[in-house]
């Protein structure tokens, strides 16, 4: 069990070091998926472990909920995109004035 | 980290690096393209992780919603924003030391965390969650939260609708929307110089 | 209710009623003289009430009557009163105030005569509420409703010193006696709160120990020396001249001024108890009745020559009242006050004749002037302490009190400033109504009826009043027994002398050398050395803690405000960097707080 704990750590510090450097948008969003996917792992793996249902249900709540964020996701890079004509996330700081 | 648990699954720890190593080039790879090829490697990896945890309809969700929607989505984004300049969307990377130091300092607290944490290692349940649990957990228990569930599907459809359809003559157009933000920009403005009156 | 009573309660009620409708009714107070003479016939129903009840009292010394309601409920026990209080003492001193107000209400009719109708009903306006003031003071059941009373007539007198308030000097010297007086007052102020805490209440036989009498004796006397001009906050009173002579006659010489006097008899429980304030009035007021007659001697200014006569009375009383002897004290009170108006209206009569308070423009007056001069002349015997007329009784009283009580220095004062008083009253007589008659005197015209007619009045008490002593003396619960000893002898000798040396020098012009001598007298007299020497008193004890307080004010208080408001803005300056509006700014900051709580926080 301790393994997959530690396997998702590494998964999702990859997904934070992605976040951290991507200046395009999609590839932020694709390092989100990453460290959703870690999440993920802990619950399948956990519940798994413990014999318990709620492991993959959570798990599944996520999915869907990770498929609704990647839609609303790409609909907004999309709206930046025609704005601004580019999708650089380090660019889009309007909110500091 | 030692042998022992390395040698007690040394299938898990083979497919999960594998998947981290995928889910390392998705975040570092150049070519974005490559990058949501790797993310849907990485993907798979997770699947083939779930198969291995005995969950196989998560396994067998998680390839057909992530890889097979997810992916694609995320591809035909990367289509319909690149930059005419570049056939292929490159992306730049920004402070990646920066990043990999709180990364790593991230990772070597959470391995703290997890090898201080005691009771992880208890034995298994021994019973593994069947299909049959599955669906009477998602339809009993939870029931509320799948039918909720369906609802954010929905609103995010609808949301995603709404924000990316191309506008009509009558809506109000980009440049609109730019106004405004500089109508909001002029009122910060304002609200700044009466700050400097003030002082 | 006892009549009695009911007609006290009402010379409080028609002058304030008066103060009220032309305070009211702006219509009925600039029509001027109908006003006036409104307010004449309320001070005579005042008069002729305060008569009566004088009479009644005459007859019966001892009673004693009040009704009073209590106010000022603090914990559940009352502390003040408020009422009127009859017994011998207040019921003579109503009569004196009654008589002279009306005296000079009269006289105020044909002295401002000149004055428009609007300024003549706004003085009678403020004559109205100082007798009603004057009233409350007098009949007052104890100390608080007195202190009201105290307070009121110091706002009329400034009120009225500042009559002819276009003029600057008069402006200035109202504002002048307010804030001296309002300054002593505090003291008055603090002996009744030190009297409240002591004895919860204002009576004036509250039981306290002497130790707390001689506080409270101690602070009320500050506001004595206040408003009876002593040494040496008498600086108000030679400026308050700049009032209408009337005015000066009524607030300045008989009454008000006469408030410190009458507040010691009243609570003279308390300061019988204090014997070191005693013993400290007897030397000021000895002091100050001596200062005070060498600066007349040289004043030029027939009405200052009076006012700092009047200080120096006042010197006598508090000196005799020091001493112990009340009846002397209060008996040349009121003998002072019938005098000294009578003074001061015949020198007003002069004024409005002359059109000038200057000896200059006097002199040879007599002729033009034959019953004013007749009138200030007999004041100036009577004050001169000649013998059979009223000053002569009271102040062998006050003297013989001093003299008993063993206090040289104030015996020797008193005489000698016996003697300088008929000096000076002889110099003023002489200069006024004697010798060479100045251009401006040729043109004096007499006075009319209602000026003659308060004179005339006057002139009684200030003959005869000396004689009714025993009646006197009876509304006091004391006996008296008219005897002269070496120290009357003394005094009648040295008035005599003094009359006759004022007579031989300004007369007869013999021994000039005399005013010669007094010439740095008057120098120092009439140059502002009081007036700098509070100025400086005021400069180091007043500006200097509040320039202390003002620079603490401003730059510890307001520099903690300012320091605290600039810290907030430096701060909100530099925490406004830490928002780029980049998210991946932030992200690091959750990921770095994440990383440092899962090291650190809860593993030990």
């Amino acid at each position: 069990m301790t393994a997959i704990l530690l396997i998702a750590s590494a998964l999702f510090c990859a997904g934070v070091f992605g976040l951290l450097t991507q200046k395009h948008a999609i590839g932020v969003m694709i390092a989100i998926e990453v460290m959703i996917n870690a999440a993920n792992l802990i619950f399948v793996g956990l519940g798994q472990h413990k014999g318990a249902a709620v492991g993959q249900s959570f798990a599944l709540f996520t999915i869907a909920i990770a498929v609704a964020e990647v839609v609303v996701g790409l609909a907004i890079v999309l709206l930046l995109y025609r704005s601004r004509g580019d999708v650089q996330v380090d660019e889009a700081r309007e909110m500091r004035q | 980290m030692n042998m022992a648990m390395f040698l007690q699954d040394p299938g898990l720890w083979l497919i999960g690096l594998v998947t981290v190593a995928f889910a390392m080039l998705a975040v570092t790879v150049k070519d974005l393209v490559h990058a949501v090829l790797w993310l849907g490697m990485a993907l798979l990896g997770t699947a083939a992780l779930f198969a291995k945890f005995d969950a196989s309809f998560l396994a067998a969700i998680q390839v057909l919603l992530y890889v097979g929607g997810v992916v694609v989505l995320l591809i035909f984004g990367v289509m319909l924003t690149r930059n005419h300049e570049h056939l292929a969307a490159f992306r730049q990377t920004r402070r990646p030391v920066r990043a990999a130091v709180v990364a790593v300092a991230l990772f070597v607290a959470l391995v703290h965390a997890i090898l201080n944490t005691p009771g992880l290692n208890d034995a298994p349940a021994g019973k593994s969650v069947s299909l049959q649990d599955l669906g009477l957990a998602l339809l009993g228990p939870y029931a509320f939260a799948f039918e909720v569930l369906s609802l954010l599907l929905l609103a995010a459809m609808v949301g995603a609708v709404v924000l990316a359809r191309k506008r009509d003559p009558g809506q109000p157009s980009a440049k609109k929307l730019i106004r405004h933000r500089n109508l909001g920009r002029q009122v910060v403005e304002g609200l700044a110089a009466t700050d400097e009156v003030g002082q | 209710m006892s009549p009695l009573l009911m007609a006290a309660l009402a010379t409080l009620a028609i002058p304030a009623g008066m103060t009220l409708l032309f305070g009211v009714v702006p219509m009925l107070r600039r029509t001027g003289k109908p006003a006036a003479i409104l307010s004449i016939l309320a001070a005579t129903t005042v008069l002729g009430i305060a008569g009566w009840l004088f009479a009644t009292w005459l007859g019966n010394p001892t009673e004693s009557l009040q009704i009073a309601t209590y106010w000022l409920t603090m914990g559940g026990q009352p502390l003040g009163q408020v009422g009127v209080h009859l017994d011998g003492i207040s019921v003579s001193m109503l009569l004196v105030v009654a008589t002279v107000a009306w005296c000079v209400q009269l006289f105020s009719l044909g002295y401002l005569s000149d004055e428009p109708p609007n300024g003549l009903g706004r003085y009678f306006t403020y004559q109205s509420l100082f007798l009603f003031s004057m009233n409350l003071l007098v009949l007052a059941p104890d100390l608080m409703q007195l202190f009201i009373g105290w307070e009121l007539v110091g706002a009329t007198s400034y009120l009225l010193i500042g009559f002819w308030y276009p003029k600057p000097a008069a402006a200035k010297a109202a504002i002048k006696a307010f804030v001296v007086t309002k300054f002593a007052d505090s003291g008055l102020i603090l002996g009744l709160m030190v009297l409240a805490v002591a004895s919860g209440g204002f009576a004036w036989d509250a039981p306290i120990t002497p130790a707390t009498a001689e506080i409270v004796a101690g602070l009320l006397f500050v506001a004595v020396m206040g408003k009876s001009a002593q040494f040496p906050l008498h600086i108000w009173l030679p400026d308050a001249m700049q009032g209408p002579t009337p005015v000066s006659a009524l607030l300045h010489a008989a009454t008000m001024v006469a408030a410190g006097v009458y507040l010691i008899v009243r609570a003279d429980p308390i300061f019988s108890a204090a014997v070191h304030v005693r013993e400290f009035m007897t030397y000021l007021g000895a002091f100050t009745a001596l200062f005070a007659a060498i600066i007349a001697t040289v004043q030029t200014d027939i009405k200052k020559v009076l006012a700092y006569s009047t200080c120096s009375q006042l010197g006598y009383m508090i000196s005799g009242l020091g001493a112990g002897s009340l009846l002397g004290g209060y008996f040349h009170l009121t003998t002072h006050a019938f005098f000294k108006a009578l003074l001061f209206l015949a020198a007003g009569a002069v004024i409005h004749a002359v059109h000038s308070n200057e000896f200059t423009d006097m002199g040879g007056l007599f002729k033009k002037l034959k019953f004013v001069a007749i009138a200030f002349i007999f004041g100036s015997l009577s004050l001169a302490g000649v013998p059979g007329l009223a000053g002569f009784y009271s102040k062998d009283l006050i003297l013989e009190a001093v003299h008993e009580s063993g206090n040289h220095f104030a015996l020797f004062a008193l005489l000698l400033t016996a003697g300088l008083t008929a000096f000076y009253m002889t110099r003023t007589v002489v200069k006024t109504f004697l010798g060479q008659m100045s251009h401006s005197a040729e043109h004096a015209h007499g006075p009319g009826p209602s000026m003659t007619l308060p004179l005339l009045v006057l002139l009684v008490p200030t003959i005869a009043l000396g004689w009714a002593a025993g009646p006197f003396a009876t509304l006091f619960g004391k006996p008296y027994e008219f005897h002269m000893g070496l120290v009357g002898y003394t005094a009648i000798a040295l008035g005599l002398g003094g009359i006759a040396l004022g007579y031989l020098v300004y007369g007869l012009g013999a021994l000039a050398f005399l005013p010669r001598l007094f010439k740095p007298v008057a120098t120092l007299a009439n140059s502002s050395v009081m007036d700098e020497l509070w100025q400086s008193v005021y400069e180091i004890g007043g500006q200097t803690p509040s320039r202390a307080a003002a620079w603490t004010d401003r730059y510890i208080v307001d520099g903690l405000m300012n320091f605290i408001g600039w810290l907030t803005i430096v701060l909100g300056q530099q925490l406004r960097k830490l928002q780029t509006g980049d998210v991946q700014d932030y992200l690091y900051a959750v990921f770095g707080a994440a990383a440092l709580l899962a090291l650190f926080g809860g593993w030990r």
